[in-house]
């Protein structure tokens, strides 16, 4: 209704920011096309055509796996009498804090021949387990890790669906399958459009997974030829920027047409009886958890206690001040991340939901195109900006303010999502009863605005900084020397097979990630 | 506890829109002090938009508005924090992380007596003991007494309450705003209200201000407006009507249901608007019931008579039933009629 005029520095400061934001993905098209190379002959040469196939192959596989897993999941704990319900729907959001090279490294350590499930099965006389590498080990790990990103959505979209609807399908005539095809699935049906895009996007932006399960997709190719082969990288790079923008539009589109489920409050869903078939569900969860919970787990304890407790003599391999060392280097820069993010993103939230200023909007939805650059490309493109650019570059070259900047762009885009509700949060009449209470603009922004903003803010902070810890492909490539993190030292480690350190240090980021997505996220959501 | 003196208000042809969409035309409004005014119209009408102007929520795109002896919108401009206005909002716009108390306290200006003004605030609107309650956690009329308490407690000159009493359900609705109505006497404050209820507009304003499509059409007493409304349009808003078809010849209308004193200034065809205890039933005649509204203390009739339809309210002994045979008597002195358009 009423249009605060947005004062000119705060227009300024939000053209600054969407400039800045834009600035790596613009900085990778403008080099494809100054390089001196051919690009587009490069474009469609075997060696760029090659990733992507392998690229698009393994994200739709993962994408139709993800989704069918993480529906038929949701529909589970959400709407039938599966024993132990609610510890289950706890339970399997939980593999989102394990990084996925994390869980790479641990299907490679737990399944792998000679892996801890093979000596355990040799115990009972089984010899075979598959060998996981490739598009297989790929394929396994993402699925796994990624199906929350399904399982979530349809999940509390199930528990919003009133019972009204499928009881009205039941009383004029249809069968249960048919409710499930006619009412639900329809329902629902945006829900895992969304969500299994959202895995489809994460899995071409993968780098540590493929990189440890040796499948050549173009992120692994980028990373392989940036140093010796840059047009080729360049090559690529444009090719992925260009299908994770198809994937987000898509995406857009498909969260646009989700219907609205018009309730007065959560009422009680239906709930199905699944008779006969509760014991292979129960066994359908129960793998997911020993898959993609307990697997992992134990990898990293076996690890740790491997080096720690059964030294055998052997000098110990494990340097605490090492981890300590790459401990706090996570948490200054991922803490440090959050609030640069927080304090880019709280004005433009401002300036595009209070204001609905139109250069609050255009910063706004550059922010949040930015989610599509898979962080291996806003890295390389930082990257060779530093070494091209002369002075400016040079300065920041191996600095931490290139590296907190390419977390901030990397990740604000999840904090404006939160941030816009929590501006949106404040209604127009608490800010009109402030005034005609006698409060001027600074106290009704100090009285009203903070402190009804704050939850959602703090998890817009939070969600930053939890997914900045566990950023795997920037850190590689623009944490400055002598400044090692979690991911940087794990991955390194797994490389040179020094185990117990990099098991200790996966344990202390899993614990970190899984506390901070509990009492910033979870419990918060309904401030999201 | 005592309020400031009370300050009048004068609205002075003030025009407003949103956008290229103009919701106020010429709006003038004295309302004097002590005064309890009601904007009743139907939504859409810019009722709520010319409280929120007199509040300084909106700025006037032409017009003067004086509070008291303060000119603070026209030549000049006060914003709302400078008013001394209190607002009870639709939805109360309670503080949702702020206390009972806190809510209450946010107006009043630092002072050694704060937290004596927030008790008697308080202890006015019977809310002790919720002192430290969070606003969620209070029922319907408890928030929306916390809301009055809220706007009173800096001891405005005026009260301004937009649709208070619309988010309450109906016997509560009730009970509140006859409790509402001896507050706003026993403090003696100016208060301007906003509602499409005509009960409430009754009951409440001692001067009801009528307005439809961005104009005030009349600003009267309820008596007055009942009885005397500007137009047939007024009339049918203002409570229920029947209307006739006639004739006019000085004084005189001739119509259906027989010859019916009107005002001798009219002539020709007129629209009889005709009041349901204007009018009488009897047995036999060309008259047929349609339907029966039984109140308990009255009874509304629905009766037929050749092609019109007219409401009669009968008393509460009447035994009507539906395809009754009756005859239609005008039982007043003079009837409303309005020239034909």
């Amino acid at each position: 209704m009423r249009k605060h005029n947005a004062n000119r520095g705060l227009r300024v400061f939000g053209l600054v920011t969407a400039i800045a934001f834009a600035f790596p993905g613009l900085y990778l098209v403008w080099r494809n096309f100054t390089s001196g190379a051919d690009p587009l002959g490069l474009l469609f040469s075997n060696q760029t055509l090659q990733p992507l196939w392998r690229t698009i192959y393994l994200a739709g596989l993962v994408s139709v796996s993800a989704a069918c897993l993480g529906t038929a999941l949701a529909w589970l704990t959400a709407r039938t009498d599966l024993p132990f319900r609610k510890l289950w729907s706890v339970l399997l959001p939980v593999p989102l804090v394990f990084p996925t090279f994390i869980g790479a490294a641990a299907f490679i350590r737990a399944l792998s021949p000679g892996g801890l499930a093979s000596e355990w099965l040799t115990a009972f006389g089984v010899h075979h387990t598959p060998q996981l590498r490739g598009l297989f080990g790929a394929w396994l790990v993402l699925t796994f890790f990624c199906y929350p990103y399904v399982y979530l959505p349809v999940n509390a979209r199930l528990k919003q669906l009133p019972g009204s609807y499928e009881q009205t399908a039941l009383l004029l005539g249809d069968t249960q399958p048919q409710v499930f095809l006619r009412v639900v699935l329809r329902q629902i049906g945006s829900s895992i459009t969304a969500g299994t895009l959202l895995v489809f996007l994460y899995t071409i932006s993968d780098f540590g997974a493929v990189q440890l399960m040796r499948f050549d997709t173009l992120t692994r190719a980028i990373e392989m030829n940036y140093l010796a082969r840059p047009p080729i990288s360049f090559a690529m790079s444009l090719i992925l920027l260009a299908l994770a923008a198809v994937v987000v539009v898509s995406e857009r589109a498909a969260s646009r047409h989700l219907p609205d489920i018009r309730t007065h409050r959560p009422q009680h869903a239906l709930k199905y009886e699944l008779g006969s078939w509760k014991v292979p569900s129960l066994l359908l969860v129960i793998a997911t958890f020993a898959i993609s919970i307990v697997a992992p787990v134990a990898a990293m304890a076996d690890w740790a206690l491997g080096g720690t407790l059964r030294s055998d003599g052997r000098p110990l391999t494990v340097s605490v001040s090492k981890i300590v060392e790459a401990t706090i280097n996570t948490l200054t820069s991922s803490i440090a991340t959050g609030v640069v993010a927080l304090l880019l993103i709280t004005p433009i939230a401002f300036l595009a939901n209070r204001h609905k200023d139109r250069i609050g909007r255009f910063t706004h939805s550059v922010v949040i195109s930015t989610f599509a650059i898979p962080g291996i490309l806003i890295a390389l493109s930082l990257r060779f900006w530093t070494i091209r650019s002369g002075f400016i570059g040079s300065f920041f070259y191996d600095s931490m303010a290139l590296l907190i900047f390419a977390y901030v762009v990397r990740f604000a885009a999840l904090a404006m999502g939160a941030a816009s509700v929590a501006v949106n949060a404040v209604p127009t009449a608490l800010h009109d009863a402030a005034a005609t209470l006698g409060a001027d603009r600074r106290r009704r922004f100090r009285t009203v605005d903070v402190p009804v903003m704050k939850p959602g803010l703090l998890a817009a902070t939070g969600l930053v900084v939890l997914s900045t810890m566990k950023e795997l492909p920037i850190s590689l490539l623009l944490a400055p020397i002598g400044f090692p993190t979690l991911t940087t030292r794990i991955f390194s480690s797994f490389e040179e097979a020094f185990v117990a350190e990099a098991g200790i240090m996966a344990l202390v980021l899993v614990t970190a990630s899984a506390f901070l997505s509990w009492s910033l996220v979870l419990r918060r959501s309904d401030a999201l | 506890m005592k309020s400031s003196a009370a300050r009048g208000v004068i609205v002075e042809d003030l025009e407003h829109s949103y956008g290229d969409e103009p919701v106020l035309h010429g709006v003038s409004l004295d309302v004097s002090p002590g005064e309890s005014i009601a904007l009743l119209g139907p939504s859409g009408c810019g009722k709520t938009t010319l409280l929120r102007l007199i509040a300084g929520l909106e700025r006037p795109s032409s017009g003067s508005i004086t509070i008291g002896e303060d000119l603070v919108a026209g030549e000049t401009w006060v914003p709302p924090d400078r008013r001394r206005v209190g607002m009870v909002f639709q939805d109360w716009a309670l503080f949702p992380h702020l206390s009972v108390a806190k809510n209450v306290a946010y107006g009043i200006s630092k002072s050694t007596s704060k937290d004596t003004e927030v008790s008697a605030a308080l202890e006015m609107m019977n809310l002790a003991g919720l002192e430290d309650r969070m606003p969620a956690t209070l029922s319907g009329g408890q928030q929306q007494r916390v809301a009055l308490a809220r706007a009173l407690a800096p001891r405005p000159g005026v009260l301004l309450l937009d649709e208070p009493f619309s988010n309450l359900d109906t016997s509560l609705r009730i009970e509140v705003r006859t409790e509402v109505r001896e507050l706003l006497a026993d403090l003696g404050i100016t208060s301007i209200f906003v509602t499409h209820d005509q009960d409430e507009a009754f009951i409440v304003g001692d001067r009801v201000a009528v307005m439809r499509e961005g104009h005030i059409v009349q600003t009267a007493t309820p008596y007055d407006l009942y009885h005397n409304p500007v137009d047939r349009w007024t009339a049918e808003f203002v409570g229920t009507v029947s209307s006739l078809s006639a004739t006019a010849q000085s004084g005189t209308a001739q119509s259906p249901i027989g010859s019916l004193a009107v005002s001798p200034k009219l002539q020709g065809p007129v629209d009889l608007i005709l009041r349901p205890e204007q009018l009488a039933l009897e047995a036999g005649g060309d008259a047929e019931v349609l339907l029966v509204e039984y109140y308990g203390h009255d009874t509304l009739v629905f009766v037929e008579s050749g092609d019109d339809q007219l409401r009669v309210r009968c008393g509460p002994t009447t035994n009507y039933s539906r395809g009754d045979r009756v005859t239609v008597r005008f039982v007043d002195t003079v009837a409303l009629a309005f020239a034909k358009e």
